[in-house]
Parts: structure tokens; sequence; C-alpha cells
């Protein structure tokens, strides 16, 4: 058994970030391992220390150790002993993210608020919008002439895409009914399947998806960006509102553009239909007869309806996440991410809740 | 009871410049910006690089850093050769680097503690605790306590270059390559920049090689200053700031040093 009171660790060479886990390692190991005894940290060897050696020697001596038991630094360079000098055992102390781990629960509830204050948010956000709607009469013609320019490139350039997923959709159900009904001789009831599902449900969930992805993304974009650069600040230096100069064209061309484009998609996911239900022996004449017997024109109003709902959803949603753009290049690409996330598990709730009003 | 705790000793032979640059010729395509530039910097200088624009300061910069290849010469960084060594050995050079680019160049989408942090993260087998407690603690020799959590778009110009240096020197680098430490900051941030620069010099020994413009702050830190001129493609002069200024018999060098326009040239002075 040693004799000596006193443990001492002789540092030598060169501690670096390279060189110092170790050393780091085992220099803890014996301070921790030798609680009841006084440490003399010996660096009359040491070379040279870097940043991270220096960080080590202060680790060393910060620890909270037993009266008489200190750990001390001797013969360091008078350089670094002036470095080491500056800081006192107390400093980064709280070191660390803070962040302490919450339990599930505590996430699930914290989640749960930060959700329903975006819902008010957005709520509060649409409710100035509206004001602003009744507040610029005056000057309408050119919010129109905005909310033209707009639906022109948020719904013409749209169409094809539109005009594809439609028919595709139209196609699949078809298809997919078809196989099993096919089975129980009730192929021409597909018909009346495929009617609804279009004209209530996929026609407009569809297009405002794809609307979503493709302008509530460029909203959230152009916004973010023109935050980011000022423009907003400049806008509103001329006495204009942001909301009113910016946000109201575009929900405005969005609550026209996203029924335009949802009848286009009710037109294409029929057409699918039919092409489909003639390989299974349903003509034309038959598939439009049983059409007309099956959805009423409360079906496609109700379509409509929700897609002017959800036009405006991503509207509200991608200017929202635009105006609330924090700083720098990478908060433009989070607010459109989050435009497009938020504005379709939006458009499914509302879509229940449609579901179940309209049931 | 004595432990022993010994690093492996790896250090250049005394007296091997940091950073040396051997008759260096660099071109882009037919455009010849070096025919023959040499220089070396030693331990524990601060040497400005400085020259009109177009001189190649800046691609020079880059040479060094190994990021263009040479049309001819060589670097060597603690003596051994850049551009002989193999891709390993190149990495291993350009790691005793620390390099801060005019604007920072911090990660957006990181913050400050995670940007300063990321080549310790990368590159050395720390705990996160300590990795955390060697950059608060560089932070602070910066003065830039309190800023961990921010991100860097939201820092000050003066705050992105503190930081970009930080980062420079987190892996223990101590050879430092700062690009215009100084442009786009008021003099008062600027003099402070300066005094974080000879306070890194005097107390981690940190060798820095500077591309700068602005005189004032050359005359307060530089040990030497090297001049690149774009019409002799090379070096035009290599000495003390202050004698270059008053003695330089050179009408580029006097010129630059005591900010006279060039149409002096056509004043006949040359």
């Amino acid at each position: 058994m040693d004799t000596d009171a006193s443990l001492t660790l002789r540092l030598e060479g060169r501690i670096t970030a390279q060189t110092a886990p170790p050393i780091w390692k085992a220099a803890i190991e014996q301070i921790e391992g030798h609680p009841l005894r006084p440490v003399l940290v010996d660096a009359s060897r040491l070379e040279f220390v870097d940043n991270v050696g220096l960080a080590m020697l202060f680790d060393l001596i910060r620890r909270e150790r037993a009266p008489g038991a200190k750990v001390e630094v001797r013969a360091l360079a008078p350089d670094l002993a002036a470095i080491l000098q500056r800081y006192v055992p107390g400093d980064f102390a709280v070191a660390g993210s803070g962040l302490h781990s919450m339990g599930l629960l505590e996430q699930v509830g914290r989640a749960t608020e930060r959700q329903a204050g975006y819902l008010v948010e957005l709520l509060g956000f649409v409710a100035a919008c509206a004001r602003a709607l009744f507040r610029s009469q005056e000057r309408q013609v050119s919010t129109w002439r905005d909310a033209l320019d707009i639906a022109t490139e948020a719904g013409a350039n749209a169409v094809p895409i539109v005009l594809l997923i439609g028919f595709l959709m139209g196609v699949i159900i078809a298809f997919e009914l078809g196989q099993v009904a096919r089975q129980f001789g009730a192929v021409i009831f597909v018909v009346d399947g495929v009617g609804s599902a279009v004209l209530r449900e996929l026609g407009a969930l569809m297009t405002a998806v794809v609307v979503a992805g493709r302008t509530g993304a460029a909203f959230a974009a152009q916004l973010g960006s023109q935050k980011v650069n000022e423009e907003l600040d400049a806008l509103a230096t001329f006495g204009l509102d942001p909301i009113e100069f910016l946000v109201l064209p575009r929900l405005l061309a969005m609550v026209v553009v996203v029924p335009l484009l949802t009848v286009l998609a009710d037109f294409v996911g029929l057409c699918g239909g039919v092409l489909v239900l003639m390989t299974f022996d349903v003509t034309y004449l038959q598939f439009y007869t049983e059409l007309l017997g099956a959805v009423k024109a409360s079906d496609l109003l109700l379509g409509l309806v929700k897609a002017a709902c959800y036009g405006l959803t991503i509207a509200a949603v991608g200017c929202h996440q635009g105006l609330a753009t924090g700083a720098g290049a990478t908060a433009v690409g989070q607010s459109a991410t989050r435009a497009v996330v938020s504005s379709i598990v939006l458009i499914i709730v509302i879509d229940g809740f449609f579901a179940v009003l309209t049931s | 009871m004595t432990e022993h705790l010994a690093a492996k000793r790896v250090t250049a032979p005394a007296g091997t410049p940091a950073i040396s640059v051997r008759n260096l010729h660099l071109s882009f395509g037919a455009r010849v910006l070096l025919e023959d530039a040499s220089f070396d910097v030693h331990r524990g200088q601060i040497v400005v690089l400085l020259g009109g624009s177009g001189s190649g300061k800046s691609s020079l910069m880059k040479t060094i850093i190994g990021l263009h290849r040479p049309t001819g010469g060589d670097v060597l960084i603690d003596g051994e050769s850049l551009f002989q060594a193999d891709a390993a050995g190149k990495v291993r050079l350009q790691r005793k680097l620390g390099v801060m680019y005019q604007g920072g160049a911090l990660f957006g989408s990181l913050n400050v503690l995670a940007n300063v942090r990321f080549p310790l993260d990368r590159f050395t087998q720390l705990t996160l605790e300590q990795k955390n407690l060697a950059v608060r603690m560089l932070l602070h020799e910066l003065e830039m306590d309190g800023t961990e959590t921010l991100m860097p778009a939201e820092l000050s110009g003066g705050m992105l270059k503190r930081v970009g240096i930080a980062r420079a020197m987190a892996l223990g680098c101590d050879i430092l390559l700062l690009d215009e430490p100084s442009a786009g900051l008021d003099p008062v941030t600027a003099a402070d920049l300066d005094r974080t620069i000879l306070a890194l010099r005097s107390e981690f020994a940190v060798t820095f090689l500077i591309v700068s413009h602005d005189l004032q702050s050359i005359f307060a830190i530089a040990d030497r200053a090297i001049m690149l001129d774009g019409h002799a493609r090379g070096v035009i002069a290599d000495g003390v700031p202050a004698f270059l200024r008053d003695q330089s018999s050179d009408a580029r060098v006097h010129r630059f040093f005591n900010r006279q326009p060039d149409s002096l040239r056509a004043s006949g002075e040359r």
C-alpha cells in the first residue's frame, strides 16, 4: 500500500483534441477513484496544450472534492495558468443542452398544447384576413387583379398534374372495386361506388393534396423569403398591410381555383372509371344511366364546398407559415415543409368533420 | 503514488516554418495569377497577405488550404509538402489549418454550440460533455458567452466572425487563416477582433495568416506584411508594415500603405 497521501498525475507530451480523449478519461478515473486524496496534476512535462487540453485541465480542477482532497495543477506554463485562473469551478456548471428528458405523457401533452396553440393562431390569422377583406373595399380591384395572377399560376399550371392524378385515381378505384364486385356478379354497382367516391371525396381530396404540395409550399417560400429579405418591412413602411397586400389575393385565388381544379379531377376520374369498367363489360351507356341514378347534384356540390375549404386552408397555412418564417435561408425551407405537412393534416381533419356532418 | 499520462510527441523540428510557400505558380486556364511566389510564415507570427483586387490573394489562400492545385511549386505545412502527400496525408495536413471564411461560413442549420463542436464531433473520441466544455471555454475566450443556443442567422457580422474563428480553432489548430476578418465591421468591432487575434496569439501561440485590406488593422496586429501585385504576378514586398509604409522604395507599396490613389501613376511618379 502506498503511504504517500497524495496522488500525482504526471501529464506528458502534447494534449490536443486528438490525443486528449484517453488521457482525459484516465485522469478522471484516477481522480474519482481516490475521492479522499489530494491530487497533484504535474504539468511540468507538457509540451503543448490546445483548447481541448485546457478544457481537460479545467475539468480536472473544477470537480467538487472532499476538504483536503483538492485537485491542483502544478508547473503549468505561466500563460496557460493565467488562462486557467480566469475560470472558477462554478463556470459552465449548468452546462449541457438544458434539455431534461420528458416522459411520454408529457411529450404528448406538450405536443397537443403546441398543436392546439397553432390552430388558435391560424384561426386568428384567417379572422385577420377576413377583416382585411372588408377593409380593403376601395382597393378591391388591385386585390382581385393580383388574385387572378396567382390563380393563373396556381390553377392553370396545375391542370396537367391534377388531370393525371384524377384520372389514375378513377382507374384505380374502379379496378379495385371491380375485382371484388365481379365475384358477386355486381359489377354494375361499381359505378355507384366510383361516382360517389370520386365526387364526394377523392376528387377534392387528391386535388387539395396536389395543390398543397405545389402551391402551399410555394406561398410559404415566397412570403418567407420576402420576410427574410425585409421586403415585408419595406411594405409596412409604405403603410401597406402584408395581409391585405400579399395574403388576401392568395386566399381569394385559392378559394376559387381549388374547386375549379376539383371539377376537372372529378370529370377525368369518372372517365378513368368508364375506361376500366368497359373491360368488365359495362358499356358507356350503362355507366351513364347507373351514375345518374346513383349520385345527386348535392354530391358534386359537397365535393366543391369541401374543395373551397381545402383551398382556404392551404392558402391560409402557406401564408401564415411564410409570414412566421424565422431568420436565415434554412428558415424558408422549414416554413415550406411545415406548410405542406400542416395543410395536408388539416385537410384530412376537415374531411373527417365533413364526413361526420354529412352522413 | 504517481500516474503517468503521456501523449505521443509529434513535433516538427524547431524553426520549421508553419507555412512555407515555395516558388508557387498559379494559373486558371490562360490567366496567370502568380508566377514565382515564395514566402514563409513562422510559428507565432501574424502575417498579413495584402494586395489590390485581382492580385491573387484569395486564390493563394485557397491554394494554401489545398482547395486549388497549383500549376507549379509547392506549399509546405510544418515542413511537409501538401501537394506531394497522398490523400490521407493531405487531409492530415489540412487539419492542422483552421480557416475562417469572410462571412464565417457557419452551418445555417446548426446553432453556435453545434457549429463550433462540429469538427470535434467528427474527428475526436471525446464525450459530449467534454466537447461541450471545450467549446464553451473557447467561446468564453472569444468573448462569446451566452450565444451557444443562437442560430447563425441571429448573429451580427462580428459575432459570425468570432464563431468562425472558434470553429476554426476547435480542433486545436494553431495555424489560422483568416479571410478579410475586418471586412464589413464597424471600427470598434474590428478593433475588438484585432485585440482577440493578438490575445489568441499570446495565449494559445496561434500563428495567423490573414488576408486583409484594412490598413489600421494591419498596422495594429501584423508582424509582417506580404504584398502581392496583379501585374508583377508575385510578391512585391515582404516586411514590417510600418517599415514598408515609411521606407519602401517601391511606388506601388508606398501608394498602398499611404492610401494614395492610383492616378499618381499618371503624374510620372513611376
